[in-house]
């Protein structure tokens, strides 16, 4: 039964065994994550109706684990952006304890400081993407938002490892998901880049200098550093990511499930009716951005693809000599939840889709930053599979 | 003026293995419609591609047939169209980094000479689902079968090497031998297990340049091939000397009416690399434990046929043409029958009757062990070849040693000389006008004494040994 956060309540949750790591934890998903027999419209038209045919892996985790799902949050179309986006909602009012969000852009992070909250996207090739319906495979992952850090982890530890069902997860070692770790690897070096403080407005770059100091006042060692493409991050998410939507939406026919068009001369007719019918604005519009470089620029999709690569071994070679990046999450004059176009949506997430596109474990930290009015988050960004540690070091600055 | 024909092939090959491409649906595309699928190959929301370690072992093993340079990277793109035979909008195809490159395979030209035809290169790709096109009363409605959505094909594209329709037909023969050989399809064209499209283009003879070609589809076997590269070559020269220029299109071959037509131009797409199927990497000790599982292949083994057991070239090729044939040849030339022997009833008996009852030498019930015993007992005269013929067909129908057919049948044959001469005796008494015809020089009443006499021995007379004696009681 939908109500105003959740588009499918759950009516009688499982009660689970006091056995399992999460053992009695309410968890709230997002309606593109599969739940057999649940409704997984993923916020869009185009899959009115249909129901999951079997568990994602994450899902099959949690339930072993003992945790308790409560339903789907509402969330934008396809999970592009925030518009329309309960999530964080879910957990100020207490449905649950921790809700997963598909973070694309940065969509928990930003989510989670919009509410006060933690919200973590961990090394992408770490959780199986197996029954996530998706829209940039090689952007997006299951992101885990909470209270804090303490439950985050174990939640973490249930959901990543390697899965038969998504091949396409390279075979990493996965960090075992610990908040003690202050051993030697621990975080201490801290970089800035003043590229990113250069998209403040001042009122922002105020809001965000508390979040600096808290650090040093922690033990960290601040640095300001200097990435000269940082402004590449944008274009070259949206170039890529546009495609692989364009491509990911592609199967959205209408013909087996999802909405389709009452009447039709012919099926290719059928297929542009059905589409127009139902797909939203911005979603329209991102999906006719990639086609346009499918169709029409390849090469221009080509150079993104390459200057991405660039951009990896940027943040790379900035990573071999710091442990981390830190960034605001948000900027006031950008709120996510009110983007509804693919521009907007892009200014909304300027700071955390770097994030996305090098695959690099980031974690939203609250209540570190902000002048009282507005808090734009703490993002630290680490290393590849370094999860845990950024884990560590944000539960260090709150202790 | 005189134009040349330049010919390039890119031909399907549907690759035996027992799973799907991306998913463990079995591959069986001729099951009842729709049986074979799951939601991967019907690609419902959250599927993702699981690909097959089986396909790449059967794509790779094709290429190294086809004497390519297996690549250390290659990786899947997705071709991108909307039809309904292809819901998810994308075929998934390597168009950028292929498995394979820069292979050759030896054909025989018309003049009898070897020739050395180029492989560009081999890619893998996943078949789409089959539409079938019905009416429901008035309405025409189209079906979809999925069973062959996702099934694993390897695409081969050869260079332009090809100067005609016999270079062709003859490229696809060798092509499906040598991919027979390492097991990874049965490439058979009526079956659809191999479909050859064939570009061709023309330019006056001796110049080199590359022409606007013409891409020629739907031959379902290699005569078809042939015959409709010769009609495209006649079609092209005839635009030429009208002074009509070429465009590139693709025609569709009529196989009743032998003519190509052209077809609604075909729409094609962008290929952008998948981010979900992982890249392939080979590694050395993996190409290595692919190249050790190549059996030897027919030009080498006819040529060790040749060698090792006098046969003649033709011979040599014959039995080395398909593997199961050459095993069985070896098996039963194991058994010490004489190779010439072998070969011969094989070639003129085994093989017409697997012909004549649809089954492969593998189905067959004849295994080699009885088929040498039979030409063992023929080798020692136990038997006459007309004997033999007959107990092969008894050997289709039983499960017994062809000694038990031969003692049950009294097919035995007759080499008792003093028996033999009775007979003998009574055909000469019985039929005085051939022996006189004989005496005066008439030459063919001997074969027709002969055949009186095997006939009166119920066919079992030892042939050899009957003209023996004839000859002796004529006095000739």
């Amino acid at each position: 039964m939908p109500t105003h956060i959740f588009s499918y309540r759950e009516p009688s949750p499982s009660r689970p065994g006091t056995d399992g790591a999460l053992s009695g934890m309410k968890v709230a998903l997002q309606p593109n994550m599969s739940v057999r027999g649940w409704p997984a419209e993923a916020g869009s038209k185009a899959l009115e109706r249909y129901v999951a045919l079997e568990d994602a892996t994450v899902v099959e985790r949690l339930k072993h684990a003992g945790a308790v799902l409560v339903g789907n949050t509402r969330m934008s179309e396809l999970g592009f952006g925030l518009a329309g986006d309960t999530t964080s909602r879910a957990l100020s009012e207490g449905h649950a304890d921790c809700a997963l969000v598909t973070d694309t852009l940065g969509e928990a992070r930003v989510a989670a400081a919009t509410a006060g909250l933690w919200g973590f996207k961990p090394t992408y090739g770490i959780v199986s993407r197996f029954g996530l319906i998706g829209l940039v495979p090689s952007m997006e992952s299951y992101s885990v938002i909470a209270a804090n850090a303490g439950v985050i982890a174990p939640v973490m530890q249930v959901i990543a490892g390697r899965d038969e069902r998504d091949f396409s997860m390279p075979d990493l070692a996965i960090p075992e998901f610990r908040l003690d770790g202050n051993g030697g690897d621990a975080i201490r070096h801290v970089a800035v880049l003043k590229e990113s403080l250069a998209l403040l407005s001042p009122e922002d770059g105020k809001a965000f200098l508390p979040a600096l100091s808290r650090l040093e006042k922690a033990g960290f060692s601040l640095r300001e550093e200097s990435m000269a493409e940082f402004d590449l991050f944008r274009t070259v998410h949206q170039v890529v990511g546009a495609v692989e939507a364009s491509s990911s939406a592609g199967k959205y026919d209408g013909v087996r499930y999802g909405h389709r068009a009452a009447s039709a001369k012919n099926w290719n007719e059928m297929y542009l009716k059905s589409r127009a019918e139902s797909f939203g604005l911005t979603v329209k519009a991102y999906l006719f951005q990639g086609a346009y470089f499918q169709f029409e620029n390849y090469d221009a999709f080509e150079d993104a693809c390459r200057i991405r690569a660039r951009l990896v071994k940027a943040m790379e070679n900035l990573l071999a000599r710091v442990d981390a990046v830190a960034f605001p999450t948000q900027r006031k004059g950008h709120p996510a939840d009110k983007a509804e176009t693919v521009s907007r949506i892009y200014e909304a997430f300027l700071l955390t889709l770097a994030a996305n596109v090098t695959g690099l474990p980031a974690l939203q930290i609250p209540g570190v930053a902000g002048d009282g009015a507005f808090d734009p988050g703490l993002q630290l960004v680490g290393k590849r599979l370094s999860d845990a540690r950024l884990l560590s070091a944000g539960a260090r600055l709150h202790r | 003026m005189q134009y040349e024909a330049v010919i390039g092939l890119e031909i399907h090959v549907e690759l035996n293995c027992a799973t799907k491409m991306f998913c463990d649906c079995p591959n069986r595309p001729g099951d009842e419609p729709n049986r074979n699928t799951c939601p991967i190959c019907l690609w419902f929301p959250g599927a993702i591609a699981k690909f097959s370690g089986e396909a790449l072992e059967k794509a790779a093993m094709a290429c190294l047939a086809l004497n390519c340079r297996i690549q250390e990277r290659s990786a899947f793109d997705q071709k991108v169209y909307y039809y309904p035979d292809l819901p998810k909008g994308f075929q998934l195809s390597q168009a950028h980094r292929p498995l394979a490159r820069d292979g050759w395979l030896d054909i025989t030209g018309e003049d009898g000479k070897p020739k050395k035809i180029g492989i560009h290169h081999v890619h893998m790709e996943e078949d789409v689902a089959k539409l079938v096109h019905e009416t429901e009363g008035r309405t025409p409605v189209s079906l979809v079968d999925f069973n062959r959505a996702g099934v694993p094909l390897v695409e081969i594209v050869t260079e332009p090497d090809m100067r005609s329709p016999h270079e062709a037909m003859e490229l696809v023969r060798v092509l499906r031998t040598q991919i027979r050989y390492v097991g990874s399809s049965e490439c058979s064209m009526e079956s659809g297990t191999l479909r050859v499209d064939a570009n061709i283009s023309l330019r006056p003879k001796g110049t080199t340049r590359m022409n606007t070609k013409v891409e020629v589809k739907n031959m379902n076997s290699i005569r078809h091939l042939g015959d409709a590269i010769a009609y495209e070559i006649q079609r092209q020269t005839a635009s030429l000397q009208s002074g009509e220029p070429i465009v590139l299109h693709t025609r569709l071959w009529d196989p009743e009416k032998k003519v190509t037509t052209a077809m609604r131009g075909k729409f094609s797409g962008p290929c952008v690399p998948d981010p979900s199927v992982p890249q392939i990497v080979v590694s050395d000790a993996w190409l290595r434990a692919m190249t050790s599982k190549l059996p030897e292949m027919p030009a080498r083994k006819a040529e060790r046929f040749a060698g090792q057991f006098g046969l003649g070239r033709e011979e040599a090729v014959m039995m080395s043409a398909e593997r199961d044939l050459s095993e069985y040849f070896e098996a039963v030339v194991g058994r010490g029958i004489n190779p010439k022997t072998a070969t011969h009833w094989l070639a003129t008996q085994f093989l017409p009757a697997l012909r004549e009852r649809r089954q492969s030498v593998a189905e067959s019930t004849v295994k080699p062990d009885r088929f040498a015993g039979l030409l063992a007992m023929l080798e020692r005269d136990e038997i006459n070849a007309n004997a033999a013929r007959g107990i092969l067909s008894r050997l289709f129908e039983t499960d017994e040693a062809p000694s038990a057919i031969v003692e049950k049948s009294g097919a035995r044959q007759i080499s008792d000389t003093s028996a033999l001469e009775g007979i003998v005796e009574k055909v000469l008494a019985a039929n005085a006008s051939a022996v006189s015809d004989f005496r005066n020089g008439v030459s063919k009443a001997l074969g027709f004494l002969i055949g009186q006499a095997m006939q009166a021995s119920g066919g079992r007379a030892n042939p050899k040994l009957i003209r023996d004696i004839l000859t002796k009681k004529l006095g000739a």
